[in-house]
């Protein structure tokens, strides 16, 4: 069931957000074992948290837009009095003393948190390998990854544990899992929703937004989360607006950029075809499509690695051994508990990342690598703003293939950085963009539709994820 | 531009800089594969970029300051509750004044 639906009849007494808590519980205690979405779940608070809505209803109170609506969230996100690790060993057991904003607004909004989902370690990754306590499988075929890095959020979606889910997007963590697992996915507009307590990996791209089994519900988590923040200076005051009606509205005569770049080389012949055949859809609703040249798109991923990486650097000093998590002290001494403590914390792609983040920003090497990379930056977000002067919204595959095996990139970190080639761009350009399921390959592995709009304008964006879905129902998995 | 060679001892002095102890064995791994992403990222020197002005982050409004008034916070107790090691009222470090 669809978590507006799920939402309509805990508001109006039809069932009870207790008997909806206990499913959503009882499909993650049959279906958990084999997927390992979860990491954490919060059995005791997420009854407590349906029981009180169910007296507050009985009572008379007039419940919130996400009434009883069981969701996972991502363990890169803080929850008060429930444990938070970001998928790493140096933050085992750290139960963070404060809720995120965006947790604030969903338990404003009557949402029940069941519990906090697998992920890479900090978000570092592209198919949830990298957790530190294990893999996450694709509930369309267990011997095949998630995607990542919110590899959990999507399969308690995928697999029908939990209408939604929170992710995180830095490059592409929220719409390449939705992509591989049949999922809605939303990355906003950079600044449309607070960072505040989500555990920071590059402050300049990260964004959190929802998964769902249905546009509609991921527009209305958006809407909850979404707004200004005091305590985010990059939030946008900015109208959210009716994202939930947009989701209605026509889409004849949009125009939707096809770009080149993104059908070219090293796209699976299957995602391509499905993609193209979503399109086509869209095209029969009354868009119209024309081609669109974004020239820098195949320098994105390496633009990415360098200002992604050296954020990453230093936002992850803070994981010393001293203020929370893993403390290891051989000697008694600070700079041997600092280095100890990160040596043992953290997680092979972490180190590798935080190496090649310190080093592009060290002395000597700053100007060749990080501020090369930033001006390149300028130059993809130029590509986006010319595009849309020509077009509303940019479709494309969101990974160039279905969801790959366990094991089969884990030792090539490049070719695991190319997965993510056409989500990279949208991240560095701060632009809205979601997944949409299209037809799934011929053996029946799922493929995502990629909508990238202009700043702010996840409206657009809906309405033609919206027509895409009606024209393409989503499947669950077997 | 040549890029560089990174070799342990390049290795060994970023992961200083990044306050990370690594095993010489390690060293050698990461020196391989760091060598190997530098020399993908190195493709972004085909790019002319002298007249582009770089893009450090994407604010698209400005936030007003607020005004500098005392809120309520984290309590002492709840800030040092999660602590490895706590002495007296405050985070316990080992000692790094040297001491003549």
């Amino acid at each position: 069931m669809h978590l507006i639906e799920v939402a309509r009849r805990v508001q109006q007494g039809e069932v009870t957000a207790e008997a909806v808590c206990t499913a959503a519980l009882t499909a993650i205690e049959a279906k958990d074992g084999a997927l390992h979405a979860f990491l954490h779940v919060a059995r005791d608070e997420a009854l407590a948290q349906a029981r009180d809505l169910d007296t507050r209803r009985k009572r008379g109170d007039k419940l919130g837009p996400l009434a009883g609506v069981p969701i996972a969230i991502k363990d890169a996100i803080c929850t008060r009095g429930v444990p938070t690790t970001a998928g790493s060993k140096i933050l085992a057991g750290y139960v963070p003393p404060y809720d995120a904003t965006v947790i604030a607004r969903l338990r404003a909004a009557d949402a029940v948190i069941v519990g906090k989902t697998n992920m890479d370690e900090f978000a570092m990754g592209s198919s949830t390998e990298n957790s530190a306590y294990g893999p996450t499988r694709n509930p369309w075929d267990t011997t095949r990854i998630p995607g990542g890095s919110s590899g959990g959020s999507a399969t308690a979606v995928a697999a029908r544990m939990t209408p939604c889910a929170l992710g995180s997007d830095t490059g592409g963590s929220i719409r390449q899992p939705a992509a591989l697992t049949g999922t809605v996915g939303v990355k906003p507009t950079y600044g449309r929703v607070s960072r505040y307590g989500l555990i920071a990996f590059a402050s300049s791209l990260d964004q959190i937004g929802p998964f769902a089994t249905d546009v509609r519900g991921a527009a209305r988590v958006l809407s909850v989360i979404s707004g200004a923040d005091d305590r985010d200076s990059t939030s946008l005051r900015a109208e959210v607006g009716d994202l939930e009606g947009a989701c209605g509205r026509d889409v004849k005569g949009v125009r939707i950029g096809m770009p080149d770049e993104y059908f070219a080389d090293g796209l699976d012949p299957e995602v391509g075809a499905s993609v193209r055949a979503a399109i086509g859809e869209l095209e029969g609703r009354g868009c119209v499509v024309k081609p669109v040249k974004l020239p820098h798109t195949s320098y994105a991923v390496a633009t990415y690695y360098v200002i992604a990486t050296a954020e990453a650097s230093s936002n992850l000093a803070r994981f010393d051994g001293v203020r929370y998590g893993l403390r290891v002290d051989p000697r008694h001494d600070l700079r041997a508990l600092y280095g100890a403590t990160r040596d043992a914390g953290f997680g092979a792609e972490v180190k590798r990342r935080i190496l090649l983040g310190t080093f592009v920003l060290s002395a000597g090497y700053y100007d060749a690598y990080y501020l090369k990379a930033q001006k390149v930056r300028t130059l993809v977000r130029r590509d986006f703003d010319a595009a849309f002067r020509e077009v509303d919204v940019i479709c494309s595959p969101v990974s160039p293939t279905p969801a790959f095996r366990l094991g089969e990139k884990v030792d090539d970190p490049i070719s695991m950085y190319l997965s993510d080639v056409y989500t990279l761009p949208a991240s560095l350009a701060g632009l809205p963009a979601m997944s949409v399921p299209c037809a799934p390959t011929k053996s029946g592995l799922p493929v995502g539709l990629h909508v990238m709009a202009r700043p702010l304008d996840e409206a657009t964006m809906l309405a033609v994820g919206a027509a895409c879905e009606a024209a393409i129902p989503c499947a669950s998995p077997p | 531009m040549a890029g560089p060679a990174i070799d342990r001892a390049l290795v060994l002095h970023v992961a200083k800089l990044a306050s990370l102890s690594l095993s010489d064995a390690d060293a050698d791994r990461l020196a391989g594969e760091l060598a190997k992403i530098v020399g993908y990222v190195a493709q972004l020197d085909a790019l002319d970029t002298r007249d582009v002005p770089p893009t450090a982050h994407l604010q698209i409004d400005r936030t007003p300051w607020r005004q500098d008034e005392p809120r309520p916070g984290l309590s002492h107790e709840d800030a040092l509750a999660q602590a490895p090691r706590v002495e007296g009222d405050g985070f316990a470090v080992p000692a790094f004044v040297e001491e003549k």
